[in-house]
């Protein structure tokens, strides 16, 4: 794969979901991606085109940053299929073809969903936050202060944004070429990196800087005790949704539903 | 509305977009649409902190599957247009995360009704390909728009329902918005813990 068609699919990749729909899940944007490489491949054969494109229109759903791989791959089965010679080596061909697709989107999404979304996002929406804070932002009051420098305001969010983007970007151009130079020992090359020990360590850093953003509020809190109506009011609220957080968790409520909740609460505390 | 309602209107629909048309750059995420918002506004720190809280406030719903998390975008726009044109912060953070959670919902709804428009498009694409190039900007172009609808809408009622009521609303009903806003990077914090523990290496 030359330069030039290993950035048209990357830039194509970022258009995987626009046609997300409940029935195929990313298949139309999955088509749009591949349709270059599809065009030039069967640039000598275009009547086989409309039954190429009608395969890839068959259901597909993966994370979108590890598409990349699955984009890999598929182009280089595509190679194959379209190099096949008999009959019974384009089946053989479009069975391999069909298992990467089923079998890589499945990996390359359980991947992606635990490192990308259960990991990566929350981790760096913590950073902000410790960035924010050592700028002085303190959301544990909500009692807005002085508006902040914009720099200052904008270099929390612009390193949230910067740490993600380079991870993902990285991944999502390497992938593509990656999978498409491996095979299936390497399934596809997603061995070359050690996703494992990489969430490890980033659920790691991530659990320390939560630890230290809740022993900083309980410490905000605590700090200038005065034990009046006002600083016993805000314990029992911190502590009641702390606890109340734990449970919801485990019964799979989402914070959302619990906001709303302790917003009828209060209302009915404060009218009681 | 004034211009910087417009203009807001317009960016949240644009970057609504990033969440799942375009890119996936995280420009939806609320701690960066937040503070932009705020920017707009004029009143940074109140979009930082809503950036903030909205993140934190969603982060247990990822787009795992066919799980579509509300709109982070639509809460912190809803919340700082309310909020620029008077309304306490803690009532516009509630109806801001309404209209996230409703915003969810419509978008459900548009993927479900897409897919019979997407059949129709199958049939004909895999005879004439260039046809999703146009439908990608269709796509594209109707989902701005229909962004563009929603919040233009949500923040028009929204503004008016507190106008209206806001003549009417207990002095305890703000404490109780207040408390209950005030909850909201705890409870958010309570559940980063469970996520980030390490079940097994």
């Amino acid at each position: 794969m030359n330069f030039s068609m290993h950035l048209r699919l990357f830039l194509r990749s970022f258009f995987l979901q626009t046609g997300w729909n409940f029935a195929k899940y990313q298949n139309v944007g999955l088509t749009f991606i591949m349709l270059p490489f599809l065009r030039r491949l069967y640039k000598q054969d275009k009547e086989e085109l409309p039954a190429v494109i009608t395969r890839y229109l068959d259901s597909f759903n993966t994370q979108p940053v590890m598409a990349s791989f699955c984009i890999g791959a598929l182009a280089k089965k595509e190679e194959n299929i379209a190099k096949a010679k008999s009959v019974t080596i384009f089946k053989e061909q479009l069975a391999e073809w069909t298992a990467a697709r089923r079998g890589l989107s499945i990996t390359a999404a359980s991947i992606g969903d635990r490192l990308f979304w259960g990991t990566l996002k929350p981790l760096t929406l913590l950073l902000a936050i410790f960035i924010w804070m050592i700028l002085g932002v303190n959301f544990f009051e909500i009692e807005l202060l002085e508006n902040p420098l914009v720099f200052d305001a904008l270099c929390a969010c612009g390193a949230a944004f910067f740490i993600y983007n380079t991870i993902a970007l990285f991944v999502k151009w390497q992938g593509i070429s990656i999978a498409y130079n491996s095979d299936e020992k390497t399934c596809f090359g997603l061995t070359k990196f050690d996703w494992n020990k990489t969430i490890y360590y980033a659920k790691h850093i991530g659990l320390i800087l939560t630890a230290g953003l809740i022993i900083f509020g309980v410490y905000h809190y605590f700090k200038n005790i005065e034990l009046n109506l006002y600083f016993m009011t805000r314990a029992v609220v911190v502590l009641f949704f702390i606890m109340l957080s734990f449970l919801t968790r485990k019964l799979k409520i989402p914070n959302m539903y619990l906001y709303i909740a302790a917003v009828i609460i209060f209302n009915l505390a404060c009218y009681l | 509305m004034t211009a910087a309602v417009i203009l807001l209107c317009i960016l949240a629909a644009l970057l609504e977009l990033d969440t799942t048309y375009v890119g996936q750059l995280t420009f939806s995420r609320p701690i960066i649409a937040g503070p932009i918002f705020g920017l707009i506004t004029g009143d940074l720190m109140a979009g930082i902190q809503v950036g903030v809280f909205t993140e934190l406030l969603f982060v247990d719903i990822s787009p795992l599957g066919g799980i579509i998390p509300p709109s982070g975008v639509m809460c912190s726009a809803i919340a700082l247009i309310l909020y620029s044109l008077g309304i306490e912060l803690y009532f516009g953070f509630f109806l801001g995360v309404v209209a996230g959670i409703i915003y969810g919902h419509l978008d459900k709804w548009m993927r479900k009704a897409r897919f019979k428009r997407m059949v129709f498009l199958e049939k004909n694409a895999a005879q004439n390909p260039n046809a999703f190039s146009r439908t990608v900007i269709m796509l594209i172009v109707s989902a701005f728009l229909l962004n563009l609808i929603f919040i233009s809408v949500c923040a028009w009622i929204c503004t008016q329902l507190m106008y209206n009521l806001v003549a009417y609303i207990p002095l305890k009903a703000y404490a109780a918005f207040k408390f209950a806003y005030m909850a909201v990077p705890w409870i958010g914090l309570a559940t980063l813990i469970p996520a980030f523990r390490l079940k097994t290496r």
